[in-house]
């Protein structure tokens, strides 16, 4: 294909040909999907081309992104550069909304971003996929315990830009948590001690919503150690109750 | 006190208390299609009543905030109790200072809402299912809820006002919570009259504040009338859902968040502007673990070179987890680019318990901070602060040495002298609750 053919967006970023060889009317779907969520109509109202959201921007200081570009994009509804931002552009932002209080038609990009990310994961883009791989310790950890950060998370090995006081951060960690004199963060595995009760039900919850499917289609393999943890405490839960039962019988 | 509604979540002062834009917010209805709800018969409102000794605060909007003070259920932050655990604990500690109630449960999950921004892997229903089962816990407790966590906040803020405007969503979520048992026994939905940030409440008893640091800092020879302070505010606490969150006549006339800059002013430290004050960290949910060069690359030339350069300022004060972590995490490595701007990072809540003469690391915790506190420290006064270090470090290793042992008779012993929580940990039902999905710590174990 001759250069002058190739369609660009935003930073010169040419369509790429996945998103060209993918059927016209499987683009429409995903990009129908994005617009028929209930907050679609809340996050986009029109646009001034003032181009205030993108000045003030974090990620465009150091991404080829720009939240202006987004909100054209939507409004102009041009199916292959939305389709295309699904696999990395969007990915970009930061989700600090700065975009969202600054624009003068209260237009929420970093909003559109999210239901584009959802819609995303919810099919399974192999970029998705991909992209989310390194960020799979945080979902083992929020999907098991509800708690998205611990301790034991932070290894020196992981953050070594974060300096020699890190190190001494992690030596005798357990000693450390337990010498904290107020009953929170005294656990090394969880922020904070979570009940089984709260537990099983932040499971039913993510089965009731189809989050633990959502995760099945994105990692398999995560999704087993998960299943694993989650059927573990379930059945502990269920032991437990049949020991309430018993002795109150 | 003036009320230009019928509905008595929405109230306005007489007079407004200073210039307000925004005159007409879609978000300030909601507290009138909220009543109308509850007049419904659909939801329940979780109201603040006098035994929360309610405080008032204004909104951008000019609206009255009614934040509580007592009678609280905290709703913790996963990332400041895995990672920055002085920052709950000064909570705490201020709440016992004051003789305040309180419940620290077990039975909270986290928002789940970092991990949404991060990565999508959620859903709004599955947000306000979250959301509205620890809403309804701490109401079936009776302590009102008091969030930690900065996106939590704006999370809640932003789910409430889908939920409130969405009949849609309200019909997805009820049969959820119908099932974990999350509804009033009618069948309502629990919904708190406010979501209420800690900054909020800090901001809100800054002078109960400044009097015990008169009666319990000053003493000790902490003094922060010389320490020039830089204020980052969170984008989640104030740019999201941005008609809910404090505003001040006395903090730049009413035109930027007043919460933390108050009671930094109201402790007589310097606060001092800078250009980018209005710029995130740079942490992006995501961004800090898997793109973490455009993190430290933000925080350093965004922010932390700023300050260093237009105001030199000694501690730059956060309210929130994400970005206390980001600026006290990126400083070391700026050494590589010869970007090194070193400077104190703590949270609004930190820094005040300092400057009331909580011990520096059992306390407040900078044992964990990674960035330069130490100079912060000497000019607040706060000499001592290797002999305090050492004090902590030997606690440290003490318990270290009896786990190693398997005496943890003596250990339990020792907590009981060493802990200051007694008897604020309760749970709603009882002091320990040892069946647990996360327990990993022997002691806990039985």
């Amino acid at each position: 294909m001759a250069e002058t053919q190739v369609r660009k967006y935003g930073y010169n970023i040419p369509i790429s040909e996945k998103t060209l060889q993918v059927p016209w009317e499987e683009k429409v779907r995903i990009i129908e999907e994005v617009k028929s969520d209930f907050r679609f109509k809340e996050y986009l109202f029109g646009c001034l081309n003032c181009g205030v959201c993108t000045a003030s921007c974090p990620s465009n200081r150091f991404f080829d992104y720009s939240p202006r570009e987004i909100v054209q994009r939507f409004l102009e509804n041009d199916i292959d550069v939305l389709y295309d931002m699904m696999h990395e552009y969007i990915w970009a932002c930061s989700q600090c909304f700065t975009c969202w209080i600054r624009c003068p038609f209260v237009n929420n990009p970093g909003g559109l971003v999210i239901i584009m990310r959802e819609v995303a994961v919810r099919n399974a883009f192999e970029a998705t996929k991909d992209l989310l791989k390194p960020y799979g310790r945080v979902l083992l950890k929020v999907m098991t315990t509800g708690n998205q950060l611990s301790a034991d998370m932070l290894q020196p090995d992981f953050f070594p830009d974060w300096g020699p006081k890190m190190l001494d951060n992690m030596e005798n960690l357990r000693a450390k948590r337990m010498a904290i004199p107020f009953d929170v963060g005294k656990s090394v595995k969880t922020a904070w001690e979570v009940s089984l009760q709260t537990a099983i039900e932040m499971y039913q919850i993510w089965r009731e919503t189809g989050i633990f499917e959502m995760l099945e289609k994105l990692d398999p393999n995560l999704y087993n150690v998960i299943m694993d943890i989650v059927e573990e405490n379930e059945e502990r839960w269920e032991e437990l109750m049949e020991e309430m039962e018993e002795a109150e019988a | 006190m003036g009320h230009k509604s019928k509905s008595p979540y929405l109230m306005y002062p007489e007079k407004e208390p200073f210039p307000i834009l925004n005159k007409h917010s879609h978000y300030d209805h909601l507290f009138e299609e909220m009543y109308e709800l509850e007049e419904k018969g659909e939801i329940l409102v979780f109201r603040i009543t006098e035994e929360y000794r309610p405080k008032y605060v204004y909104t951008r909007t000019g609206r009255i905030k009614v934040i509580p003070t007592n009678k609280l259920w905290h709703h913790k932050s996963c990332g400041q109790c895995g990672n920055i655990p002085g920052y709950p604990a000064s909570i705490f500690w201020f709440m016992n200072k004051f003789g305040l109630d309180y419940l620290n449960e077990p039975h909270q999950t986290s928002c789940t809402a970092w991990n949404y921004h991060g990565s999508g892997t959620s859903n709004p229903v599955a947000l306000a299912a979250v959301w509205l089962r620890n809403m309804h816990q701490a109401w079936k407790t009776g302590y009102y809820p008091l969030i930690h966590c900065g996106t939590s906040f704006g999370s809640y803020k932003e789910t409430r006002e889908q939920l409130i405007f969405n009949k849609e969503l309200r019909e997805a979520v009820k049969p959820i919570l119908k099932k974990l048992g999350r509804l009033t026994e009618d069948g309502r939905i629990v919904i708190p009259q406010e979501i209420v940030h800690y900054s909020e409440w800090v901001h809100a008893m800054r002078d109960e504040i400044a009097d015990l640091y008169e009666k319990e800092g000053k003493p000790k020879g902490i003094d922060v009338s010389n320490v020039r302070v830089a204020i980052h505010n969170a984008c989640h606490t104030w740019k999201m859902i941005a008609d809910d969150y404090p505003y001040d006549p006395e903090v730049y006339n009413g035109q930027r968040p007043a919460a933390s800059t108050a009671v930094i002013k109201r402790l007589g430290a310097q606060v001092v502007d800078y250009s980018t004050w209005y710029d995130c960290c740079g942490f992006g949910f995501r961004h800090i673990l898997t793109e973490r060069e455009f993190t430290r690359s933000f925080a350093i030339q965004r922010k932390l070179k700023v300050i260093a350069e237009e105001i030199k300022a000694d501690v730059m004060i956060t309210h929130d987890t994400g970005c206390t972590t980001t600026f006290e995490k990126n400083q070391w490595i700026g050494k590589a680019h010869g970007m090194y701007y070193p400077i104190a990072v703590m949270s609004d809540v930190m820094f005040s318990a300092l400057a009331c003469g909580a011990h520096p690391f059992k306390v407040v915790q900078l044992y964990w901070n990674c960035s330069n506190y130490e100079p912060l420290l000497e000019k607040m006064g706060i000499t001592n602060w290797r002999e305090l270090k050492k004090e902590w470090e030997d606690a440290v290793r003490y318990i270290s040495e009896l786990e190693k042992q398997g005496k943890y008779d003596e250990l339990l012993e020792f907590f009981k002298e060493y802990d200051l929580y007694e008897p604020y940990s309760k749970t709603s039902d009882g002091f320990k609750l040892r069946k647990s999905a996360t327990s990993d710590l022997p002691l806990f174990k039985s």
